[in-house]
């Protein structure tokens, strides 16, 4: 049997042995979408109960200043913050007397649950798991990193623990239901009204302003209110890391990265994603865009200075594109352009010909997903050729032959290859540029000496069907791999991260 | 150093990724139908992923089903990136992970054997029987989930590579070790 049988077979037999049961999916889409996620709806296989993979507890007793309206039934407050903050107010029997979006976030929250009214009269419980539930809905909890705080503000402190304890399990049970692994913080909290009031100037819950206090006590000269913008996820990373500085936050960390991808890409924005990452050192935000094209890039920002510690990219594999595409040097401060005589002494010394040889020779700079390429076609005795080259490093990144025939012949090379970069290259190497040549064009692309270099390691590996070199080393600080076309020498990917 | 074995990936759901993209805003506007045709086409990839984690078929059939719930809730928060499928194995990924964490607190089962074939299922032919269970039970479970993902999925080496966060020359080294036990478990001999 071939690999390809093998595999045929093997997707035959798990078709065959996989579930078909849409119904069994659908009667559980219809009672969830946009309603309450109810506890215990999923079937209880022995693996799915347990704990929470991350469940922090964050135990802040005593606060002094002790205001209790015992003739009000309130008897426990509950928040629950993530960057939406949301209040419950319930009684000794844990009905829902009133509960309220604390700020815009969560107003959105609470939007299909009338702004919380819906859930007056409900028992406590019920409440957070339909508030939870919309919370994740919203993807408010969907990074591994994201953390929801419980805090429940009651006189007593064994009825404020107990129903921390519950609190804890329902939101375990709603995160569960729904991959969600985020961390769960709790805390309880004697009422003290200077926290109240300090949290109402700030739109915020009580809970989340103990926690905004616990930073400032570790570092005093932040401002509460700019902490207070902050989410529960940054605030619990930052006090574990000391609070050294003010954090840029998501929509700077955002607005700093939009800025480097523009000058890098004349592509539009398709998706962006912020997440903090301020419990790992260097503290940073690692910012993820994708261009309409399907490029990828990932910056990480310092998370005080908002410098740019670490750039990647990455053309994605799109269906259509050749197999040849590589990126474009970083960083972009480097906005080069070969220019028109360039790009045609590249293809003609790929193609072997010289000029005085070739005729009806057109060269064009277009915008291909954006990447500026240099299309070069011309002629030559009877062969008709057409190169693409990338603008800014003049590496081929499509090339084609055609007979006077007509018969298309973009696999077999009438030339021995050489790499674009490397023109004095030996000829005689068919299709594989060789170790060495694969080091230096790393090396070049990189702008690093081979004496500066270390831990230096080439490979040659396939990947669908395609011979790269795959090249890694170390220089400096910095850590550096590349993908390189075997057949080409064009970079096909790389990466360059600060080596720690 | 791993020349010369081609494989093109690109068959059964690989095909067509805009598809299953429009599939995917079919679902994100609540629209069942559009699941229906999801599941049927996206099924078959879960299951194999979901299998090569739990490693028996009845909590690899609950996670196929608990995946399609979350793709359902989650739709909308689904951006065209030119990898739906990567988008629902992922989700899959994390569904399975997040299992096996809970219940690694409680008992270990990462020692469980592999149990592919499910109890009530009969017209399996002997030799699909073989290569499922018996075959894919000499590979290591690493070897085992890029077999499968491979073999079902038609997601490329490097996507596979990204979806479970391993380096592209470990996958496809792992990859070829893995065909190549299989080979030559079915021949009984050195198939290189």
């Amino acid at each position: 049997m071939t690999d390809r049988e093998i595999e045929q077979k093997l997707a035959q037999a798990l078709e065959k042995t996989a579930p078909k049961d849409i119904q069994g999916v659908l009667s559980r889409c219809e009672e969830r979408k946009g309603t309450v996620v109810f506890m215990n709806q999923k079937k209880k296989s022995r693996r799915l109960s347990g704990l929470i993979a991350a469940c922090l507890m964050v135990a802040i007793l005593g606060g002094s200043g002790v205001y209790y309206q015992r003739a009000n039934a309130v008897a426990s407050v509950v928040s629950l913050d993530v960057n939406p903050s949301i209040e419950l107010k319930v009684n000794r029997s844990e009905k829902v007397l009133v509960c309220t979006p604390l700020n815009e976030d969560a107003k959105a929250i609470l939007a299909d649950m009338s702004n919380g009214a819906d859930l007056k009269g409900a028992k406590l419980d019920v409440a957070v798991n339909a508030i939870v539930g919309s919370l994740v809905r919203n993807g408010y909890l969907s990074s591994i990193s994201s953390a929801i705080m419980i805090s429940v503000e009651d006189k007593d402190t064994a009825r404020a623990e107990k129903l921390q304890r519950e609190l804890t399990n329902t939101v375990d049970d709603v995160l569960q239901t729904s991959a969600s692994k985020a961390a769960v913080l709790t805390q309880t909290l004697t009422q003290d009204a200077g926290l109240t009031q300090q949290a109402r100037e700030n739109s915020i819950s009580t809970g989340k302003a103990a926690l905004v206090n616990r930073v400032l006590a570790l570092n005093s000269s932040l401002k509460f209110d700019a902490l207070a913008e902050l989410s529960v996820e940054e605030l619990k990373d930052l006090a574990e890391a000391g609070a050294p500085a003010m954090p840029i936050g998501t929509d700077k960390a955002m607005d700093l990265a939009a800025a480097a991808f523009g000058k890098v890409s004349a592509a539009k924005m398709a998706y962006s994603a912020v997440d903090p990452e301020l419990d790992e050192s260097p503290a940073h935000y690692e910012v993820e865009i994708k261009s309409q094209s399907g490029e990828e890039f990932e910056y990480k920002l310092d998370a005080y200075t908002g410098a740019i510690l670490e750039s990647k990219r990455e053309v994605e594999d799109g269906a259509e594109t050749p197999a040849v595409q590589p990126s474009r040097p970083e960083p972009p401060a480097a906005v080069q352009d070969i220019g028109y005589a360039k790009a045609k002494s590249i293809a003609l010394n790929h193609a072997g010909v010289s000029e005085s040889k070739t005729y009806d020779m057109d060269i064009e700079l277009d915008d291909e997903d954006g990447t500026l390429v240099y299309e070069v076609e011309f002629k030559s005795g009877n062969m008709e050729y057409s190169y693409e080259i990338d603008a800014a490093s003049g590496a081929v990144l499509e090339r084609k032959y055609e007979g006077a025939d007509g018969t298309d012949d973009d696999t077999i090379a009438p030339k021995p290859e050489k790499p674009d970069r490397q023109p004095d290259a030996p000829s005689g190497q068919k299709t594989d540029i060789g170790n060495a040549k694969a080091k230096s064009i790393a090396l070049n692309h990189a702008g690093v000496k081979q004496d500066a270099v270390y831990d230096m390691e080439v490979g040659l590996d396939e990947e669908d069907g395609i011979l790269v070199y795959e090249v890694e080393f170390k220089s400096g600080n910095m850590e550096y791999s590349y993908e390189i076309d075997a057949a080409s020498g064009a970079v096909l990917k790389y990466e360059s991260e600060r080596d720690d | 150093m791993l020349v010369g074995m081609r494989s093109k990936t690109e068959y059964a759901q690989g095909e067509n990724r805009r598809e299953l993209e429009q599939l995917l805003s079919g679902v994100a506007a609540g629209d069942c139908n559009a699941l229906e045709d999801l599941y049927g086409r996206t099924r078959t990839a879960v299951y194999g992923l979901a299998l090569s984690y739990l490693k028996n078929p009845q909590d690899a059939q609950d996670m196929t089903q608990d995946v399609f719930v979350q793709i359902w809730e989650r739709g909308e928060q689904y951006r065209p990136t030119g990898s739906p499928m990567g988008w629902i194995l992922t989700i899959c990924r994390n569904l399975c992970l997040m299992q096996l964490r809970n219940a690694d607190r409680r008992e270990n089962l990462n020692d469980e054997e592999w149990n592919a074939i499910p109890d009530r299922e009969t017209g399996l032919p002997q030799e699909e029987k073989l290569l499922l269970q018996d075959t894919l039970a000499v590979l290591s479970e690493e070897e085992r989930r890029l077999v499968l993902l491979h073999a079902v999925t038609g997601l490329k080496h490097r996507e596979i590579a990204g979806l479970l966060e391993m380096p592209l020359s470990t996958v496809l080294s792992k990859y070829h070790r893995a065909l190549k036990k299989m080979r030559v478990y079915l021949k009984g001999d050195d198939a290189l």
